[in-house]
């Protein structure tokens, strides 16, 4: 007798009786009969795309147990002769595109579809693989995406949409190459995914897997690290799933600091950034704001050459930044003529370091007793794609940065503040991925940047290749060109690393020009400025020739140490002149390329491209109008641009100055401290003294294109 | 310093320098019925010229030792010592008349010749020897490096015939770390273990061979006799103390044979170790090279530097008692 509302069916030759509208699948599980099956979950409607849950009702075709509804009557048969080899076929064809063992299954061993291919005794498939690789995503800082695992069972999209509603990820393609996307087929690290997580546990496979950061979990000390239960206590954490943040446990501590304790060191490498809940922090840059310059020479007859550090009072260079603020790694710059400032609760610091890994910028020291979240970089991911994280984190750089970013920038100085005030609100903050293309050559200009954070590469495109025109670090704008010339951008500008941009609207930018008619002319004089700059060196490129000469780099060159190796007696004169006239320390070695006769020795090339100037954490090492290298007197003496040289042609110089006394606070102490140098090419003698000293007219300060021109040959440099 | 047409100015002032006072000479020889001497104002006037141009020609030692000083370009104190040191020679024979006098003016005149002909010597061989090295030597490094360099290149023949035939016995070598050389020293290497080479390989387009790691197999200790014993014999012996003499390796033609023969004794896998060993041998024998070159190139200095400023101090005592007594 079944009772009044409920369905009576047979499964596997056991009557059970399910209320109407339950699908078999459920029933099967209701009753302890379990049905294997890869697309569906319990939380996510039943959408049976995967079929391995098909059973025999007796129809003409096997149905999809998961979507199929019971009925009176039925007769279903769930591990039939006929449905075994079914899922079999099915799961041989699934692992026949499966790239076994999947990263899950090399992790944790419990990828779903080779745990049931395993208990289906399936070893190799019989069907061919695929041939063509749909590729890997490794855009994303937490969740790394696998497509050749991915079997398209759609749970990550329905986790996303139905769970989560966010509704970033979805299909796109069709037949063989169906594959899941994020917005419109964007790197996941790119799109507008928040990072949940809830996509990764929702997936059967390794096509979505946490990117826990191995080994380099926070030591949990006497604060211990938060669980994830605590963590989803935490409003920014709410919308993010358990499991989730459960795997990366350990990447984020809350740490107490006392008055007086170094929270972070400028200089120091470092993975992380801090979030400060409680207490005053004080921010500042404790290198001397000043220049290494060598003084002595022939007219000091009985001196010895001796390097000091010189202020721009004292030593005021051509062509210097008159720069008044220093940008640091917050969200406050520091003033140059007093590099202090204040970080309170709500404010975050370290960013450039934990997700780019590049040195502290500046010193931060608890100024009252301090707790603060100390995180790695996927759990600052997850916090800034967080909304309301985002928009507090934007606020604080809108109400307390944006007005010395902007008028950080020397043209903008005269900008009034109503008018700071309309931008304050009007501007937009944007992020952009490493490779991300923040403008593209010849799209429409419809905005102005200004670089926030990070690095972005300017390049042009030209017949045949693409070449670097500049690289610009926070407090350097670009998009002037493209609206107030022709509307069209003229070079693609690339995210570096981890980009953040303020990007004020064409309008808001005509608007600005209209007013301030200065800034116009200051913004139209730069933009003609680096036209010619960028013609001037398109023209060099299109002159420039030939393999060798291009694969040693040296076209990258502006200005080369070349010793003419037949006329070079290895007497090291060049070498003890350069020491000579720089404290004893040289800054070139009589090694390096050779290009036919000629060696290009180890010093300063003032490169095209100078990779040098990518990752400063202060933005001291920058380029003069003349195209030639320059540290400024805020250098901190992280010693980046030195390992970024290509070429080993970057020294350190170390100064003994006074410096805060980390054991006593408030007390000062010597201490050393680096500033780095790279060849000056002699300025305060004239002429490099290597090439003055060399006997043998073998050592020459060239232009390598106007050098190996003759060598090269018509089709060469001209 | 080359002798090409760079020093065409010097020359023709010096020929005409050696022409007017050739000329001076002949004319006070025939003017002095008593013949020429030293102490005549003629022969005075030759020994002070030449006297001044060994005191510039010395002094170039002391404008090295100031090299940022700005007194003139270095290398047109090289042509000035060149030239006015050679013309410094007719100069003096000109003083004394040809003739090399008493003890201490017999003891300068040989000294003079001595100094002027090591100096010629000097100048010849700064002439082809630096073509000669960077022709002979593409494997160049700076001089002071060549025993690093050889310590590592040791290191890296051991660690390939380890990889074939096991564990050798030998003592491990501390790498004191980084060695100079700019570029090289600094390029990432694609693995701990593949071969360092210097930079003009670098250059000659080598850095992609050498970044390349070949597939070695480790043979049973029957099948790696033949290198085992070869490298020991001889390999080694002349990576340790590589010489050109009785060393089959120091000789190129007989190392590549030496290496061809061992390679037909051993299984194809390990052809490409044993030519990277070969490439190791090939340069420390460049390197061997270098070091001899290095000295026949500045080796002379050893001779002419002491007795130039022997000849400027007994020269100084000579004017002293000529101008005294």
């Amino acid at each position: 007798m079944t009772p009044a509302g409920l369905i009576e069916l047979t499964i596997d030759g056991k009557a059970v009786q399910v209320p109407p509208g339950t699908t078999v699948f459920d029933a099967a599980r209701m009753n302890g009969i379990s049905i294997p099956t890869l697309c569906h979950l319990q939380s996510q409607t039943p959408v049976g795309v995967c079929r391995l849950c098909v059973v025999d009702t007796g129809a003409r075709v096997l149905g999809a147990a998961c979507v199929r509804p019971v009925e009176p009557g039925m007769k279903v048969q769930t591990n039939s002769e006929k449905v075994l080899a079914a899922r079999k076929t099915l799961l041989e064809l699934l692992m026949a595109d499966h790239p076994s063992p999947c990263a899950r299954q090399r992790h944790s061993g419990d990828c779903e579809l080779e745990t049931l291919a395993k208990q289906a005794g399936i070893a190799a498939s019989r069907f061919p693989r695929r041939t063509i690789s749909r590729g890997q995503d490794d855009s994303s800082l937490a969740i790394a995406v696998d497509h050749d695992a991915c079997i398209l069972c759609d749970r990550c999209i329905r986790g996303c949409d139905e769970i989560k509603s966010n509704f970033v990820l979805g299909r796109m393609g069709k037949g063989y190459s169906a594959d899941i996307a994020f917005d419109l087929n964007a790197p996941m690290g790119d799109s507008t995914c928040i990072s949940c997580g809830e996509c990764m546990v929702s997936c059967p496979t390794g096509a979505l897997t946490n990117k826990g950061v191995a080994g380099t979990a926070l030591a949990a000390g006497p604060d211990a690290a938060l669980t994830a239960e605590e963590l989803h206590k935490l409003p920014v954490f709410a919308g993010v799933s358990g499991t989730f943040l459960d795997l990366n446990r350990g990447a984020i501590v809350r740490r107490r600091f006392r008055k007086g304790d170094v929270i972070c060191r400028e200089g120091d490498f470092g993975s992380t950034a801090f979030f400060i809940l409680e207490g005053k922090a004080q921010v500042s840059i404790s290198a001397p704001i000043a220049h290494v310059k060598t003084a002595g020479g022939a007219l000091g007859f009985f001196k010895r050459l001796t390097s000091s550090l010189v202020g721009r009072e004292q030593d005021n260079r051509a062509e210097e930044a008159h720069d008044r603020t220093i940008p640091i790694d917050a969200s406050v710059d520091l003033a140059y003529g007093n590099p202090v400032a204040e970080l309170g609760p709500g404010d975050l610091f370290g960013e450039m370091t934990c997700m780019n890994f590049y040195p502290r910028s500046a010193t931060v020291r608890a100024e009252t007793d301090v707790v603060a979240y100390e995180m790695l970089r996927n759990v600052l991911d997850i916090m800034q794609k967080n909304k309301t994280f985002r928009a507090q984190i934007d606020q604080n750089y809108r109400r307390r940065a944006l007005e010395n970013h902007l008028l950080g920038v020397p043209m903008f100085a005269e900008l009034s503040p109503d008018f700071i005030e309309h931008l304050r609100e009007s501007v937009e903050l944007v992020r952009y991925a490493p490779g991300q293309v923040i403008a593209r050559q010849g799209d429409p200009a419809d905005s102005f940047y200004l670089v926030r954070i990070g690095f972005v590469k300017i390049t042009e495109e030209y017949p045949g290749g693409e070449l670097v025109l500049a690289y610009l670090s926070r407090g350097d704008y670009f998009g002037e060109i493209g609206l107030l010339g022709g509307g069209f951008r003229t070079a693609t500008c690339t995210a570096l690393d981890h980009v953040e941009v303020v990007k004020i609207s064409g309008d808001d930018f005509r608007h600005m020009v209209a007013r301030y008619p200065n800034i116009r002319a200051g913004l139209e004089k730069v933009a003609a400025e680096r036209r010619a700059a960028n013609e001037q060196r398109l023209q060099m490129l299109e002159n420039v020739p030939l393999d060798q000469f291009l694969s040693q780099g040296l076209m990258e060159a502006q200005s080369l140490l070349i010793l003419d190796l037949q006329n070079c007696t290895r007497c090291d004169a060049c070498v003890n002149a350069c020491a000579d006239a720089h404290d004893g320390v040289t800054r070139l070695v009589r090694d390096g390329l050779r290009f036919e006769n000629y060696l290009v020795a180890t010093s300063c090339r003032q490169c095209r491209d100078p990779l040098c100037m990518v990752g400063c954490p202060v933005g001291s090492i920058r380029r003069r109008n003349s195209l030639e290298v320059i540290i400024e007197d805020w250098c901190i003496g992280c010693g980046l641009c030195a390992r970024n040289c290509p070429y080993g042609n970057i020294n350190l110089h170390p100064f003994e100055v006074l410096g805060d006394d980390p054991e006593h606070f408030g007390r000062k102490k010597a201490v050393v401290k680096q500033k780095a140098t790279s060849c000056d090419l002699c300025t305060h003698l004239k002429e490099p003294s290597c090439v003055y000293a060399c006997p043998h007219d073998a050592a020459h300060r060239v232009d390598p294109r106007k050098f190996f021109g003759q060598m090269l040959g018509p089709g060469g440099c001209r | 310093m080359r002798m090409d047409r760079t020093q065409r100015g010097w020359a023709l002032a010096s020929l005409a320098i050696l022409a007017v006072s050739g000329i001076a000479y002949g004319i006070y020889v025939w003017q002095s019925p008593a013949g020429p001497s030293g102490g005549s104002s003629m022969g005075l006037v030759f020994g002070i010229v030449g006297f001044g141009f060994m005191i510039f020609a010395a002094l170039l030692g002391a404008r090295k030792r100031v090299p940022t000083w700005r007194l003139g370009r270095a290398q047109s104190w090289m042509r000035g010592h060149l030239w006015l040191g050679l013309l410094s020679l007719p100069m003096i024979l000109f003083h004394g008349g040809f003739h090399f006098g008493g003890a201490l003016t017999r003891v300068l005149m040989w000294l003079t010749m001595i100094v002027v002909v090591s100096g010629v010597y000097g100048a010849v061989l700064q002439n082809y020897l630096p073509s000669m090295m960077t022709r002979d030597v593409p494997l160049e490094t700076i001089y002071d490096e060549i025993g690093n360099v050889r310590k590592a290149l040791r290191m890296e023949a051991d660690a390939l015939v380890e990889r074939i035939c096991g564990r050798l016995g030998l003592v491990k070598e501390v790498d004191e770390g980084q060695r100079a050389g700019g570029f090289t020293a600094l390029r990432p290497i694609a693995a701990a273990s593949a071969p360092l080479r210097t930079s003009a390989a670098v250059s000659a387009g080598a850095s992609a061979a050498v970044a390349a790691q070949p597939e070695i197999v480790l043979l049973t200790e029957e099948q790696s006799q033949p290198l085992r014993l070869f490298y020991f014999s001889e390999v080694r012996a002349f990576l340790e103390a590589p010489a050109w003499m009785r060393q089959r390796l120091g000789d190129p033609e007989k190392a590549r044979n030496s290496f061809a023969a061992l390679r037909r004794m051993m299984p194809p896998a390990t052809h490409a170790a044993l030519d990277d060993l070969l490439d190791i041998c090939d340069e420390t024998r460049q390197l061997m090279r270098q070091e001899r070159l290095h000295r026949w190139l500045h080796g002379w200095l050893l001779l002419h530097i002491p007795l130039s400023l022997a000849l400027i101090l007994l020269g100084a005592i000579h004017a002293v008692m000529a101008l005294r007594y």
